[in-house]
């Protein structure tokens, strides 16, 4: 077991040594038992889209099998790969949305869904041409305004929505390159058909069909996930939290909300302040509930509620090794399939909820919008009953936990701006023109957002906060989302203090505008807010985003939605940094294409780089050849 | 150009200059020739509060000049370049010292140049308890001098201090101000390196009230921002020695606050082309709270007025 890597997390060291201890198996005993993984695969040669394969090409061009039996090169078995990898990603985040925008549909005065942000709806609402959004009744807005967001995903004529609030620049661009994404649920299933066995070949249009289907998800999917969960549950604003797995508490009944959609979360969260259960738990010997969150569901609550973050990604089964969690509760994506048999380890009861996610091992409680807090209501009562259940001998819960603040949405940040501007100049409250301001005047020398998940081919959180530390130093201000955000908070870069790693600049701006360098934005889905948040400072200069001091960073991503999310992001004219190499170098074409060529097009372009400080050094580059390049 | 670039051109247009005038001075007077300015224990203050330095003689100068063109890295980021700043108010502080070598160089001038201990201690116990409640630094030239003028009144009628640069000073009196010490206007001279003689009114601020100790600049630094209630208002076009000159007051923490178009730092550099609210920009910049209510009487009010003597007209 290479624990070595995990040197940087004192956490980590712990529980790994426990977890063997304990006899239970975790992801780096299941990476090791995977030896030396395969070269065709990881080069993206491999095919197996039709059963005369499975077929794999040489990853070097002129050396060996250069075709499949159908003929298909290495170019367009990377490209297809990699398609559908996006396709893979832009469906995940899609029906994400969609589950909430049914929430949304299903919203009653009486709850439990609700409109909790009614100033939202209604902007929304007018945004999208809704006559008399603001006079409307709540309800009848609300559901018409959903009916409108579920023809976003298959209707059969027009272009996203939201695409409306990238400047005229931007959607010239989009509509020259024909990347303008229609109806979501089309872009993906055209997407499948392009790659399906003897279709697409050429190997640019793929890669753009992608690019397609990628922004479907950012502008579509993801930007409605996000939009219409504040509408629902309330748009996040600053607020105090704490991370790490220290957040847990020997004395309540831990329960670990884990996956993505805030529907069953909020219910959860409802659910265990019911006075009943803490009564109840009380009466089994706990303090209390503790409801803490992992992974973008984690984010959407500790967003929202300031619910504690017990971890990211690489954590999820540490979680469980503490042995002091009661139940473990998840929805949709990114849960291990190992965790049933972990949990049997302990006393822990695992229960997966979504028909999507059904996860076979321990217990599956059906959650549906109809049922949502009886749901929830369930689970709070198996989790405090459980509580007797637990092995004292077997708990274990690291003694490490960080303050953090969260809850930064694009509203939020505008709140704080204006505390900066002037009341007596011509500058309108309720803008980004600050933020604008001081990276014109290169007080901060332009913005980054770190986003993505972690992956064990790399060191676990160090590429996100080695790039995070010296972005701020070099004053570069940063936001954050997903599993990338609960590393910077567990690192202590969510804080005001973290001022005092920044340079000069950027620490002047943190010090007036009171706000910590680092930005917790929220979960996947809300990268739409750093997509907003870009778009609207394009605005006040009147100019292409492509063409401001911004970069993207995933430096250990893992899932395909992160790779939906890279081709949205470059599509939307802004560079992507990957510190991990997604399965392309087999086409030396292909990944010239997507880290040089489509700059020509597309205004921006990937960069791969696995070193986080030679990552760091190319970004600066770039940051500064922008600002040249404005003449700022 | 980019705003770093501005500074850094003014910043080293400055450094440029100084080290011309200390070699001048010491080919025509000779290293032991004693610089200084008059009725200061203070040498040259913001050096000597920067660095610990007690300059004496001309000699002692070329060093200094070496620090502050060390100052000066050209490097785009905000510290240094509020660094390069400081380095234009150094090269400033020994281009006004060096001109002192051949007597007052304000003897002809309306400004009254070096403001001297006394003047600032004098100033200390009302700046203390909020009678001064801020110090306006006015410089340039106004394409309109009667706004220009209102300005100036309306700061005097809030009992601020207001030193004055430039043009503006005559521009100010045929509009109808009043100036001198007891008027609580200061006209201080008209190039622009006679600012400087209200940054040495700040540093010695903290030299005397504060107890800073010489050499802690970044200490100096702190208690400009937190206790002197400072800002800049300029006038007219800026060229980039006054947007060096800026950089020096914005490293002090005072704003800046400009009536044409720069690119602006949100609470640090703005424009604000309508005269009718410098007044108020500047104020709320400088998060400046008037103590006492405005008396509705038909002339001004304020302390400003106290040490005015009411002359028969001839
Ligand atoms: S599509 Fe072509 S390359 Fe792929 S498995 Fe079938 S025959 Fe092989
Ligand atoms: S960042 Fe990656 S690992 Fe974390 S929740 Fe999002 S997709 Fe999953």
């Amino acid at each position: 077991m290479s624990n070595e890597i995990l040197n940087y997390d004192k956490v980590a060291e712990a529980s790994l040594a426990k977890a063997k201890r304990d006899g239970a198996e975790t992801m780096w005993d299941r990476k090791a038992a995977q030896k030396t993984q395969c070269g065709f695969g990881e080069a993206g040669v491999c095919c197996r889209i039709c059963a005369m394969g499975p077929c794999r090409v040489s990853p070097v061009p002129g050396k060996g099998a250069e075709r499949g039996i159908c003929g298909a090169n290495a170019d367009t078995i990377v490209a297809r790969n990699f398609a559908r990898m996006i396709a893979g990603g832009a469906s995940a985040h899609s029906d994400h949305a969609r589950d909430i925008v049914h929430a949304m549909h299903a919203t009653k005065a009486e709850g439990p869904f609700k409109i909790r942000d009614e100033a939202k709806l209604r902007r929304i609402s007018a945004e999208w041409g809704i006559e008399g959004a603001d006079t409307k009744e709540t309800y009848a807005l609300a559901h018409e305004l959903a009916e409108m967001a579920l023809g976003e995903f298959g209707k059969p004529f027009g272009t996203q929505r939201f695409l409306k609030r990238a400047p005229q620049a931007r959607q010239d661009v989009w509509e020259r390159e024909d990347i303008a994404p229609r109806a979501i649920d089309m872009e993906v299933t055209t997407l499948m058909h392009s790659t399906h066995m003897g279709c697409a070949s050429d190997y640019e249009s793929i890669f753009r069909r992608g690019m397609r289907t990628g922004m479907a998800d950012g502008w579509g999917g993801s930007m409605i996930g996000t939009e219409f969960s504040d509408i629902l549950y309330g748009t996040p604003t600053a607020k105090a939290s704490s991370s790490n797995l220290g957040v847990i508490d020997k004395d309540q009944v831990n329960i670990l909300i884990h996956g993505h959609d805030p529907n069953l979360a909020e219910m959860i969260v409802l659910a265990a302040e019911n006075p009943e259960f803490i009564e109840m738990a009380k009466a089994k010997g706990a303090k209390g509930i503790n409801i803490v969150g992992m992974c973008c569901t984690g984010n959407e609550m500790t967003m929202r509620h300031g619910i504690k973050i017990a971890g990211n990604f690489y954590q999820q089964e540490m979680c469980i090794i503490t042995g002091a969690i009661e139940a473990v509760v998840v929805d949709v994506q990114c849960i291990f399939p190992a965790l049933p048999a972990l949990a049997k380890k302990y006393h822990t009861r695992f229960i997966s909820t979504s028909e999507k996610a059904k996860i076979a091992g321990d217990m599956f409680i059906k959650f549906s919008e109809a049922t949502g807090l009886d749901n929830a209501n369930e689970i709070i009562k198996i989790a405090v009953e459980n509580f007797p259940n637990r092995d004292a001998s077997k708990v274990e819960i690291p003694d490490i936990k960080q303050d953090t603040l969260v809850g930064y949405s694009v509203e939020a940040i505008i709140d704080h701006l204006d505390k900066v501007v002037n009341t007596n100049t011509s500058d309108a409250m309720g803008t980004v023109k600050p933020l604008t301001d001081v990276i014109y005047a290169g007080v901060i020398r332009g913005a980054a957002g770190v986003v993505g998940c972690n992956n064990p081919k790399v060191e676990h959180d160090y590429a996100h906060v080695t790039v995070l530390k010296e972005l701020i130093k070099r004053d570069v201000i940063c936001v954050v989302t997903g599993c990338a955000a609960q590393a910077a908070a567990k690192a202590g870069l969510l804080t005001l203090e973290a001022k005092e790693m920044c340079g000069r600049g950027l620490k002047e701006v943190c010090e007036r505008v009171n706000i910590p360098p680092v930005l917790h934005m929220g979960s996947c889905v809300d990268i739409s807010r750093i997509l907003h948040l870009v778009n609207l400072c394009a605005d006040v200069k009147g100019i292409d985003p492509a063409l401001l001091p911004v970069v993207g960073i995933a430096p250990e991503w893992m899932s395909e939605k992160a790779v939906a999310i890279a081709n949205y992001v470059v599509g939307s004219g802004i560079n992507t940094y990957l510190g991990i190499i997604p399965q392309v170098l087999g086409s030396p074409n292909f990944t010239k294409l997507m880290t040089e060529d489509c700059q020509e097009f597309l205004g921006a372009h990937f960069v791969f780089e696995k070193d986080p400080l030679v990552m760091v050094d190319k970004i600066m580059v770039d940051l500064e050849d922008k600002r040249t390049a404005l003449g700022i | 150009m980019s705003l770093t670039d501005l500074i850094y051109a003014g910043s080293n247009a400055v450094a440029g200059l100084t080290e011309g005038a200390v070699n001048d001075a010491i080919e025509k007077y000779g290293e032991s020739h004693a610089v200084g300015y008059p009725d200061t224990a203070y040498f040259l203050p913001i050096i000597y509060a920067a660095t610990g330095v007690k300059i004496k003689t001309l000699g002692d100068l070329p060093a200094a000049v070496g620090i502050l063109k060390s100052l000066i890295t050209n490097k785009d980021d905000l510290g240094e370049a509020l660094n390069a700043g400081l380095a234009t108010a150094v090269g400033a502080e020994i281009i006004e010292a060096i001109r002192y070598l051949d007597g007052d160089p304000y003897a002809e001038d309306a400004g009254i140049g070096f403001v001297s201990d006394p003047i600032i201690r004098s100033l200390g116990v009302p700046l203390v308890t909020g009678d001064i409640p801020g110090i306006a630094v006015l410089l340039g030239e106004s394409a309109d001098p009667k706004t220009l003028a209102a300005i100036v009144k309306d700061y005097q009628e809030k009992g601020l201090l207001t030193f004055m640069v430039g043009n503006i000073i005559e521009q100010a009196s045929e509009a109808g101000v009043k100036m001198g010490l007891d008027y609580r206007v200061i006209p201080l001279g008209h190039e622009v390196t006679s600012v400087i003689h209200v940054v040495s009114v700040a540093i010695r601020t903290a030299l005397i009230f504060g107890a800073v100790e010489p050499g802690k600049l970044a200490d100096f630094l702190a208690y400009t921002k937190e206790r002197v209630p400072a800002f800049v208002n300029t006038f007219g076009p800026i060229d980039e020695v006054v947007v060096a000159v800026g950089a020096g007051a914005i490293a002090l923490g005072f704003p800046v606050i400009a009536d044409v178009e720069v690119p602006e730092v949100p609470g640090a550099l703005m424009t604000q082309a309508d005269h009718s609210k410098t007044v108020e920009t500047s104020l709320e910049s400088r998060d400046i709270k008037i103590k006492v209510t405005k008396i509705d009487v038909p002339v001004s009010v304020a302390a400003a007025f106290e040490g005015e003597r009411v002359r028969k007209d001839t």
